[in-house]
């Protein structure tokens, strides 16, 4: 996977680098330039014919559409990445916050339950079985 | 008939604050949590028996063993990842990222209708077959010689590239520009030989201390014949 998408980029490079020397060509044009100038659309084509044969070798890849977001942007794509890493980070974090909660206030109320209801409360954990242990 | 009857004498025994309202619960209904199990007898003694556990004690949640409670981000090995961007600043540029790519790539990608976005949402014509261009095609792009017009000569220019070129510029100006070009060597030229006349001025005073220094030691030297410094190693191995 990796062999093809360095394949794929590396193509891509050079076509990218075709047409900037087409740029600087046609930027000031030379009478003598026209057959370099044909070689290199030729060059230009032979280029998109192996990007897309490249196609069927580059697996499936998942990308987010807020990446293109980013891109389009004008922004660094990584800082969606860094922003994702960031949140998730937080919302596990949240969420740890909200489970170790609940199951301290599960624990107080069991207790207090068993004060006031002991024999309920026996049933209740003869049903139940035991607590999990807490991480 | 003999139904109802039956139901309204057990009602008399149901208890008044039923938690599923006034509703018996002898009457055949679907029971959503699967918790209410009632034992009642009729007869002589009539009765109703909780046979079954609490009142709605549904089934606890399956258990899963990968939860929020855990690092997720450790359990998945991105801490590195993590640590790699949260660690350095990020550079805000599209160019930081894909630094070797010609060409203005900061700008928003609607402006010059360069956005993936639209590649998307309109993909292009493809499936046809791609073939090298005939003579006659290449005839069209047979162009006039002459540079570009203004307005497209200075497009796509990378930004990066033109704080490269801006030092660049400044060598190509001290070697390009000709009239400038003599002042600066002889302003370079007079700065090496102030320098230098400096440096030999320098040198010439560093002489004359060294000679002082020599002469201090001397004496020292006659001094205390014992110092250290008067010996070389050979003279050490000797003595």
């Amino acid at each position: 996977m990796a062999a093809s998408l360095e394949n794929l980029e590396t193509q891509l490079e050079m076509f990218i680098e075709n047409v900037r020397q087409i740029r600087i060509i046609v930027g000031d044009f030379q009478p003598q330039g026209q057959n370099v100038l044909n070689q290199k659309i030729q060059a230009l084509v032979a280029g998109l014919q192996e990007i897309d044969k490249l196609k069927s070798q580059v697996p499936e890849v998942l990308i987010p559409l807020e990446v293109f977001d980013y891109i389009d942007q004008g922004r660094n794509p990584q800082l969606y990445t860094k922003d994702c890493m960031e949140k998730a980070l937080a919302k596990n974090e949240e969420v740890k916050g909200k489970i170790d909660a609940y199951r301290k206030f599960k624990a107080h109320l069991m207790v207090e339950l068993g004060n006031v209801f002991p024999h309920e409360l026996a049933k209740y954990r003869a049903i139940r079985g035991e607590e999990r242990p807490l991480n | 008939m003999m139904m109802a009857d039956q139901f309204r004498k057990v009602e008399q025994y149901s208890p008044k604050s039923s938690p599923r309202g006034a509703r018996s619960p002898v009457v055949s209904r679907q029971d959503s949590t699967g918790t209410l199990k009632t034992t009642i007898s009729l007869g002589k003694n009539p009765s109703i028996v909780h046979s079954g556990p609490f009142y709605l004690m549904k089934e606890p949640p399956g258990e899963s063993e990968l939860t929020g409670a855990t690092n997720l981000m450790a359990h998945h090995g991105l801490e590195h990842s993590y640590s790699k961007f949260s660690g350095k600043k990020v550079k805000e540029q599209l160019s930081s990222f894909l630094p070797n790519l010609p060409g203005m790539i900061d700008t928003p990608g609607h402006q010059d209708n360069s956005s993936l976005r639209s590649v998307i949402e309109k993909p292009p014509i493809g499936g046809k077959e791609l073939l090298p261009l005939t003579s006659v095609q290449l005839a069209g792009f047979r162009l006039h010689p002459g540079p570009l017009p203004e307005q497209y000569r200075y497009v796509n220019q990378a930004p990066l590239k033109k704080h490269k070129s801006k030092h660049k510029n400044k060598h190509k100006h001290k070697a390009g520009d000709t009239p400038s070009q003599e002042t600066q060597v002889a302003e370079i030229g007079q700065d090496t030989h102030e320098k230098k006349h400096k440096k030999r001025g320098r040198h010439e005073d560093d002489k004359e201390r060294k000679k002082r220094k020599k002469e201090k030691k001397k004496r020292k030297q006659k001094h205390s014949p014992e110092h250290p410094g008067g010996l070389t190693p050979s003279q050490h191995s000797n003595g």
